[in-house]
């Protein structure tokens, strides 16, 4: 093996480390909301334009934006969604979720557009293109960071849902949520929680990323499409799957990027996620609960 | 009988209009609106059974790609163009959407999305195919035979035909055992399958019509436009995207449901672009997504549904009430 192939591995390994992030906000709302959010990486795509004019103008580092400013927008953003749109619609079908998530989709990126324009950005912060040695391995420090930041957060969130209270309703919630409704837990306020929280998530990646990425407005129909493709990988509902998930396909994503085409890496991980559906659609580590109803059986 | 011809009417007045009205923009404008009916109507085919498709950018960019290269390269014409596309989106259909059928509700939507974004990437890359981002030009020769007019007169008839063909045909597959099999679909499709319906055969009947009436219309489409590249005949906003957005708008699964979108909310987006042009780029798509919200909210059923009791014939009063119910 030589060291590009290394090098190579280890970048797509730092750069899934995010794509867990995000991941993991999508599996947070729809094991507790139960909604396929179509939206998902366009809220990415929101957090990727906060950091980057708080960088811009006010020169607020990315990393502490992500969790003082990124954060706590998107946890907003998060809960107005799920009280104004999702919230009415619970009771209707799956389909009429699909539209109406699919709808603010697209008023979203349409809003970027007219707000930012098309073009391209990205943020150039001191760490941007330094890059260390390790072994002969040349190693990206934001896409380190990055993967660290994502790792603690992750981690933050897993002792958060297996050790607390309130992860133990969140649990319970995603688990059956009549009964936990039986037993007193408001469930509304769990799903509005989870939202924000899934969104806040999903921020913060955007934030992360965009160190050693670009943000233009529709940008995320593909983090959506990357975060699907990362659940149904894992298993839609799997926690611990959706962070594997996320290592393979930032790791399909270097080595297709490097030896096949850079224009084909995106085509690439997409004709995985139907592969996947149509063969193992439960995913390689099994399915979280109650995911019969979005077309997984 | 008199609800049978009005459409015929309505058909005479529209195919009367280029007589009197020639304005370039005037007539592009309705271009664009029969466009879009039969893209939508097209679109819808397959939406009966209850999928909804965000992927038909695939079969159009098909279509189109297929009639243009055989123009530019091989000097066919368009007219036998037209069957190529038809059977290269037929054959796309085939390969790529037929498997998906069996994933129901989000996922056939992601998957479907998922494949259109696949087609733009192999398009880019294939450049000896399709000359990558460049883009092709069709060389314009002047004349029916090669499809190509000095005015917007002809297209207008052109597309006017298409969208009527596209409404009749949706009609009668509505109407037809197909039809009802793919609403039986949509309702429930386990109690489908329990009732001997066929559901695999229907799906798959509905996705090879709409595929390849929307492939029909890539190729025609092209030849309207002349100059077609990766993104712009893949394009999922223009070609997945607002198909799918009509027929949600003014109704899914119904006959007039996606016409009536398409009425609605073509004007409404080339108003904007025109008039507001650069400077507010993305406004006509932001109105479209509050306008999927709102009718999400408001109407479920799309516009049609509101407008449906007005336009219902009505029953003959039966003394017994339960009788009367069951024939509304």
């Amino acid at each position: 093996m030589d060291g590009i192939f290394i090098q190579v591995i280890v970048s797509g390994l730092l750069l899934g480390g995010v794509y867990a992030l995000l991941s993991v906000g999508l599996n947070l709302i729809f094991g507790v909301v139960r909604v396929i959010n179509f939206a998902h990486g366009d809220l990415m795509m929101v957090g990727m334009y906060i950091t980057f004019f708080l960088y811009s103008y006010l020169r607020i580092d990315p990393y502490l934006a992500s969790i003082l400013f990124v954060a706590p927008a998107l946890f907003l953003i998060g809960l107005v969604v799920q009280r104004l749109l999702i919230r009415p619609l619970q009771s209707t079908s799956a389909l009429m979720l699909i539209f109406a998530t699919f709808g603010f989709s697209i008023a979203l990126q349409n809003l970027a557009l007219m707000a930012f324009k098309a073009d391209y950005r990205t943020i150039l912060v001191p760490l941007s293109t330094a890059t260390f040695n390790l072994a002969g391995i040349s190693i990206s420090v934001p896409r380190l960071v990055a993967f660290s930041f994502a790792l603690i957060l992750l981690i933050a969130l897993y002792l958060l849902l297996r050790f607390t209270l309130l992860g133990k309703a969140l649990r319970a919630v995603a688990e059956n949520r009549v009964v936990t409704q039986l037993m007193g837990v408001r469930v509304q306020r769990l799903n509005l929680l989870a939202f924000g929280l899934g969104s806040a998530i999903t921020g913060i990646a955007g934030a992360l990323i965009l160190p050693f990425s670009y943000v233009f407005p529709s940008i995320g129909g593909t983090y959506t499409l990357v975060a699907f493709v990362v659940v149904v990988l894992g298993g839609l509902g799997n926690m611990a799957g959706a962070f594997l998930g996320g290592l393979a396909i930032g790791l399909v994503e270097s080595l297709s990027g490097t030896y096949i085409a850079p224009a084909l890496k995106e085509a690439i991980y997409f004709v995985i996620f139907i592969i996947m559906l149509l063969v193992r659609p439960q995913g390689l580590f099994g399915l979280g609960k109650g995911t019969e109803e979005v077309g997984l059986k | 009988m008199r609800a049978r011809t009005v459409p015929f009417y309505f058909l005479l007045i529209l195919g009367a209009i280029p007589l009197f009205f020639q304005s370039s923009y005037f007539l592009h404008m309705f271009i664009l609106i029969f466009f879009y009916i039969s893209l939508s109507v097209a679109w819808n085919i397959l939406s009966l059974s209850g999928k909804v498709s965000l992927g038909h950018a695939a079969f159009f960019g098909l279509g189109a790609y297929t009639s243009t290269i055989l123009n530019v390269k091989h000097g066919i014409i368009p007219w036998v163009g037209v069957f190529a596309g038809l059977a290269v989106a037929l054959v796309g259909a085939v390969v790529l959407m037929i498997p998906l059928l069996r994933l129901r509700g989000p996922m056939f939507s992601l998957a479907s999305i998922a494949f259109g974004e696949v087609l733009i990437r192999i398009a880019v890359v294939w450049r000896d195919m399709t000359a990558g981002s460049e883009g092709m030009t069709i060389p314009f020769k002047p004349g029916w035979l090669t499809m190509g007019f000095q005015n917007n007169i002809p297209y207008y008839y052109l597309f006017l035909i298409l969208a009527a063909a596209s409404v009749y045909l949706a009609r009668r597959i509505y109407h037809s055992a197909l039809g009802h099999h793919l609403r039986a679909v949509a309702a429930d499709e386990e109690a489908a399958q329990a009732l001997g319906v066929n559901t695999s055969r229907a799906q798959i009947i509905a996705l090879l019509w709409s595929a390849g009436f929307t492939g029909v219309l890539g190729v025609f489409y092209a030849q309207f436009v002349y100059i077609i590249d990766p993104d712009f005949a893949f394009s999922s906003m223009l070609f997945s995207v607002q198909p799918a957005l009509n027929g949600i708008i003014g109704g899914m699964g119904t006959i007039w449901g996606p016409v009536l979108g398409s009425v609605l909310m073509t004007p409404l987006g080339e108003y904007l672009r025109s008039y507001l042009g650069h400077l507010q780029q993305g406004l006509s798509f932001f109105i479209y997504g509050m306008a999927l919200i709102a009718v999400v909210m408001i109407m479920p059923g799309g516009i049609v549904s509101v407008l449906t009791p007005y336009f219902r014939r009505k029953v003959p009063a039966s003394k017994d009430i339960s009788e009367r119910k069951a024939v509304s």
